[in-house]
């Protein structure tokens, strides 16, 4: 399955607790999704 | 160290992303109060997410392991990183898990896709750049399972899978899951008419969803209107497909699947989700004279299949899919009293005995059907943190709920057998896209015979429930 559909309904917390599904960040523009490998 | 650099050199380019229109998100795997402090660190004012979890991690395909982390190549990362003013900090995440760098257009294309091999192997940020610009092309995107994490996937299977906890939980999901094939869901599902019972909430809901989300115009059979409703406005916003509908419908009811059955065998049917599912504290019986869980189980589910039957043959890849449980191991087919008119009632009981019931028809069904296109399996979705099971069984998930799978963990092998080529068995008894046993213990055993008179019990109560009401009535009256 394509990546963005993978991830698109997927639903994850922000720094502050808030939960944001993944699909809406690129729903109208591109966006460059950057997954480190820790915050270390 | 290395994810600092990252981070660092990409936020440096920021002002180049954003005059392109995009935006920088940033995912990382430790808790939310580190990601507050890199935020400050880095003094970021983009999204920055955590996935403690690593769902996302996994589903983009990114490595994780000892071997990757030291590779000979990570020294002369290390020393470059260092080089650029990097320092290293302490672990605040999964030590072992690597990173990378998507670019994804808003129709969902991806234009730059780069996954570390080794800590410090990191995107080239002009490769980044370029991959944002308007007549950028799509990448490859088949990504497999590297081998050495299917292997691993099937020894600590091996080892948890005996354990019913830590392979039911989700854990055991985790495990399964480092077998699957990325790829086995790349499908379009466009065309094809999916209908799936209890679909408002849980293990349906996600599999109704993932199913809109392939391109399927997919039909949510519900008890309530209300709930119903929602999901089906839920899963347009979320999947933008507008081809998600209602049917308003409690499967226990044999009047109104008769009804239902006849409005959705009007048009094609390609995959029919039995997972609407009961667990009463006491005995209750429907209009037709049935306890309501076998009647919700067993007996409606099987007239719906007779109904949509012609239409699953008419399909060039039919699927039915009974979503049974893991309960249904302790418990062996009770043909002397299913309607519980001689026993205490027990729902825990009355629920596995109906599951146990699903294992056997759908194996019927598989064997009625051979030759056709249609396939039929049952599965069970290990234990699943669904409002079902929170409401009918408060202890148990009280005392399980930091183990329980997601609901969508819980629906994935439901949406794999709907979906999948790979899937193309029948008759078989599914856990986490593996063919699982159907017994532990000798005791749960059926005979052959046994099997058929639960055929004709579903035939002879399919026949009479729900056609005629008012005379069922006149004779209760006589």
């Amino acid at each position: 399955m394509p990546i963005a559909k993978q991830l698109s309904s997927m639903e994850l917390c922000d720094a502050d607790g808030a939960a944001c599904r993944l699909g809406a960040f690129w729903g109208e523009r591109p966006v460059v999704l950057v997954f480190v490998r820790q915050f270390g | 160290m290395f994810c600092r650099e990252q981070v660092a050199q990409l936020r440096d380019a920021q002002h180049e992303i954003r005059e392109r229109g995009a935006e920088l998100v940033i995912v990382g795997n430790g808790a939310p109060h580190f990601a507050r402090a890199f935020r400050e660190d880095f003094a970021l004012d983009g999204p920055l997410l955590v996935d403690p979890e690593l769902r996302a991690y996994r589903s983009a395909g990114l490595r994780r392991g000892r071997v990757e982390i030291f590779s000979p190549r990570v020294a002369w990362n290390g020393l470059r990183a260092i080089r650029s003013g990097a320092r290293q900090q302490a672990v605040q995440g999964d030590p072992w898990q690597l990173g990378g760098v998507f670019v994804i257009r808003p129709d969902g294309k991806l234009t730059f896709a780069h996954r570390s091999r080794e800590a410090g192997d990191h995107a080239p940020v002009a490769d980044v750049l370029a991959a944002l610009a308007p007549d950028a092309p799509p990448v490859e995107e088949t990504v497999a399972a590297p081998r050495a994490q299917v292997w691993l996937g099937r020894a600590l299977g091996a080892l948890v899978d005996p354990f019913i906890v830590n392979s039911f939980d989700r854990t055991g999901f985790r495990i399964h899951a480092l077998r699957f094939d990325p790829n086995d869901l790349d499908v379009d599902l466009g065309g094809r008419r999916c209908l799936v019972t209890g679909a408002n909430s849980g293990i349906g809901f996600e599999t109704a969803r993932a199913l809109a989300d392939l391109g399927a115009e997919v039909v949510l059979l519900c008890r309530n209107r209300e709930r119903g409703e929602e999901a089906v406005a839920r899963i347009r916003a979320e999947t933008g497909n507008a081809r998600v509908s209602l049917e308003v419908l409690d499967v226990s009811k044999l009047a109104d699947v008769r009804a239902v059955g006849a409005r959705l065998a009007a048009s094609r049917v390609d995959v029919l989700v039995h997972n609407a599912g009961v667990l009463p504290d006491a005995r209750t019986e429907t209009d037709d004279g049935l306890e309501t869980t076998f009647a919700t189980h067993v007996v409606g589910p099987f007239l719906m299949t007779k109904l949509l039957r012609k239409r699953l043959e008419e399909s060039p890849d039919g699927r039915v899919i009974w979503v049974s449980s893991g309960g249904m191991y302790t418990r062996a087919l009770n043909l002397t009293d299913p309607n519980w008119k001689k026993r205490a009632y027990d729902g825990v009981v009355a629920y596995a005995e109906t599951k146990r019931a699903q294992v056997v028809l759908s194996e019927l069904w598989a064997r009625e059907l051979a030759g056709t296109s249609v396939v039929v399996n049952a599965m069970h979705p290990g234990w699943a943190d669904t409002p079902a099971v929170a409401s009918s069984l408060p202890l148990f998930h009280r005392i399980t709920k930091a183990i329980l799978r997601t609901p969508a963990e819980g629906a994935d092998t439901v949406v794999w057998l709907a979906a999948s080529p790979k899937a193309r068995e029948t008759g078989r008894f599914w856990f986490d896209r593996e063919a699982r046993r159907t017994h532990f213990v000798p005791f749960t055993r059926n005979s052959e015979r046994e099997a058929r008179d639960l055929w004709k019990l579903c035939e002879k109560r399919a026949r009479s429930g729900g056609k005629t009401p008012d005379a069922r009535r006149r004779k209760v009256a006589r």
